[in-house]
């Protein structure tokens, strides 16, 4: 067989089940938003476009809709930020190869842990009576803190362990890839009396502006998926100060409501969404960095 | 603008001695070039007096200032990297400007400075472009003007040239020169390109395993090397080495080794005893084609003429091992065929085989 027909045979079924399973579930979701269907009547009917038209008169959709796109740019931003300072201050201060290596090892250990786990672990920290982190407060006297019960406070507490997780990760990636850097454009800029701040500003960092940009997108992607984190640290309370649209649906489809078609049409409309920002974003992207 | 003195230089890299106790001295305005093997610590040092590497010990001053534990750029020094180094992301224009924008220069200055350094290297078409869309040798002519632009007290190339193709190393090689004849500024040049040491610079510092093995201007390396080390490594095609015997015969000195014998004033040299091997090193282009009776003449049949233009190389066997000689004359010489000739006594080197170093009496 030809090297080419035999790629093809060997990955078109995983492909095929792969494309199966989203189409299967996408058309499922698009058929329900059409319809009534809700698990407390045991029939429905086609309804149109009413449950779409509904859902911007939703002011709890409204507002999911603004802890969605607040929970994006909290995360990618904040942990760009924290991988970008940590790794510059790692590659700046520490000189030995293996207390690198250790220090990376122990940056990795967060994002693997499941979702699930990194949640508890926090919401035991955070918590008022018994959390280390209140402890701290007390010592440092700021009184007990409400991190996950306060709804100015919730949603960034819950965004930290999400920081906590992929910043660090991406700390060791970016410190991998300064390590990769050729030293004589450093060394250049050292001549050139910029000082250390102004190297990476300047230099490194835009070098690396490339692999930047795909690190955010790949966190944007993932942070769109962090029901599991959410969920199970507060709920998407209190009330809904930290109620993401993924949460909204579950509650609308599953937990609550039981309104399949209302919560299909949800889903339906942050697929669109979703597409079409991160299109907007991608076309931006690839314009800027040319 | 300023005179370089380094005063017991060490550099170790953990257990291993790179470099150890090396002096030297740098008048003002002089350019010198570092020659030597790969890995024999040119880039070291040079990095060292750059800041760019840890000085393990000794002092190094620019201009009167001890400067052996400042940072790179309070050094007053500007580096050409052999890889160009410039800020892949930037303009050239950028690439130039970077370094007067961080001594928070004002914009109206830079533009200006930026001009006229861009004029003088022929980057003026070139300002608008990334590095990636330069040739070499544009790239290289961008890294030496942002060196410029800073006036620096002390110029330092690592090996500026040896990523270019031989027609734009030469062409660069003399803009270099020029430059400096322009500026005067204190340049350090390093390469292991002999050639191009030759042709350049003012004064040759030769290096061996970390270690100066012999200074002085290209000419006297040339014609009075210290040791066999320097004779062999100056100079192509390399000197010739035959191992001769010593018989003092009065006025002079008489070193034969098979059918070759050759004859040296005893005054130049130091005194020999009769029956010491000592090592003869005779230049290809210090010998030409000669008469039967000339003095210091040498027979021997010809292996092969290689045409280098205006002159010839032409490889001998003599008493069965090969000698080059350098000729005008090659072209009446073929393969296979007798040949004679002969070198001038001046230009004869003796070495000693204990210690490598030229048995030649000071001048
Ligand atoms: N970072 C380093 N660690 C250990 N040895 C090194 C290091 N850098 C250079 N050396 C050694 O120092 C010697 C001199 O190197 P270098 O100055 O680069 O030589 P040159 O420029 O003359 O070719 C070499 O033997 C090299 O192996
Ligand atoms: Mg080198």
């Amino acid at each position: 067989m030809q090297p080419r027909r035999f790629i093809f045979w060997t990955l078109a079924p995983a492909f095929g089940l792969l494309a199966a399973l989203a189409l299967i579930s996408i058309a499922g979701a698009l058929y329900f938003s059409v319809m009534d269907r809700s698990l407390r009547y045991p029939d429905y009917d086609f309804v149109g476009l009413y449950n779409f038209e509904r859902l911007f008169g939703d002011r709890r959709f409204l507002n999911a809709l603004k802890i969605s796109a607040l929970w994006e740019i909290i995360t990618v931003a904040g942990s760009l930020l924290v991988a970008v300072l940590l790794s510059v201050f790692l590659f700046e201060n520490t000189r030995s190869a293996t207390a690198r290596n250790l220090i990376c090892l122990a940056f990795l250990a967060p994002v693997l842990l499941p979702r699930v786990a990194a949640a508890f672990i926090w919401r035991f920290l955070y918590s008022p009576t018994l959390g280390l982190i209140n402890y701290v407060c007390e010592l440092v006297g700021l009184g007990q803190v409400e991190f996950l019960a306060s709804p100015s406070l919730a949603l960034f507490s819950v965004a930290a362990v999400d920081i906590w997780q992929w910043g660090l990760f991406f700390t060791v990636i970016l410190l991998k890839l300064l390590e990769t850097l050729p030293k004589e454009p450093i060394e250049a800029a050292q001549l050139d009396n910029a000082r250390t701040w102004e190297i990476h500003a300047y230099v490194t960092l835009p070098m690396l502006r490339a692999p930047i940009i795909s690190l955010a997108l790949v966190k944007a992607v993932e942070s769109l998926r962090s029901f599991d984190l959410i969920f199970v640290m507060t709920g998407g309370g209190p009330g809904t100060a930290t109620e993401t649209l993924d949460l909204y649906a579950y509650q609308m489809g599953i937990n609550l409501g039981g309104r399949v078609s209302y919560a299909s049409a949800m889903s339906i409309l942050l697929l669109l969404i979703t597409i079409v920002i991160f299109t907007l974003v991608w076309r931006g992207i690839r314009k800027w960095a040319a | 603008m300023a005179n370089i003195k380094c005063t017991n230089i060490r550099k170790s890299y953990g257990s291993v001695t790179v470099i150890e106790d090396l002096n030297l001295d740098i008048p003002d305005h002089e350019f010198v070039v570092f020659l030597g093997p790969s890995g024999c610590g040119k880039s070291t040092m040079l990095r060292m007096i750059a800041g760019l590497e840890e000085i393990s010990g000794g002092t190094v001053e620019i201009g009167e200032r001890d400067v052996t534990r400042l940072p790179p750029g309070a050094r007053g020094v500007a580096m050409v990297f052999q890889s160009y180094a410039l800020y892949p992301h930037m303009s050239v224009y950028d690439n130039i400007a970077f370094g007067l924008r961080r001594q928070k220069v004002a914009e109206t200055e830079i533009a200006a400075r930026v001009k006229q350094v861009s004029g003088l290297l022929g980057l003026e078409q070139l300002l608008e472009r990334k590095p990636r869309n330069l040739s070499g040798g544009q790239q290289q002519r961008v890294a030496m003007a942002r060196a410029m632009i800073k006036t620096p007290k002390l110029f330092l190339f690592d090996e500026p040239l040896s990523n270019l193709d031989a027609k734009l190393r030469e062409k660069l090689r003399t803009e270099i020169r020029r430059i400096h004849l322009d500026l005067k500024t204190t340049t350090i040049f390093v390469t292991h390109d002999q050639l191009e040491a030759m042709t350049i610079a003012d004064r040759i510092v030769l290096m061996k395993a970390g270690a100066i093995e012999q200074q002085g201007t290209p000419s006297e390396i040339f014609d009075r090397p210290a040791t066999r080390f320097v004779a062999d490594f100056i100079g192509s095609p390399a000197m010739n080495f035959r191992d001769c015997t010593v018989a003092n015969r009065g006025e002079v000195v008489e070193l034969s080794s098979g059918s070759l014998h050759l004859e040296v004033p005893a005054a130049d040299f130091e005194p020999l005893a009769d029956g010491t091997i000592v090592e003869v090193g005779l230049r290809p282009s210090k010998m030409d084609v000669a008469g039967d009776g000339a003095h210091n003449a040498i027979t021997g049949r010809v292996v092969l003429v290689e045409n280098m233009g205006s002159e010839g190389q032409v490889v001998v066997d003599v008493d069965g091992r090969d000698m080059s000689l350098v000729t005008k004359a090659f072209r009446s010489l073929s393969s296979g065929s007798p040949v004679t000739f002969a070198i001038d006594a001046d230009s004869i080197h003796l070495f000693s085989k204990r210690t490598g170093r030229s048995l030649r009496k000071a001048a």
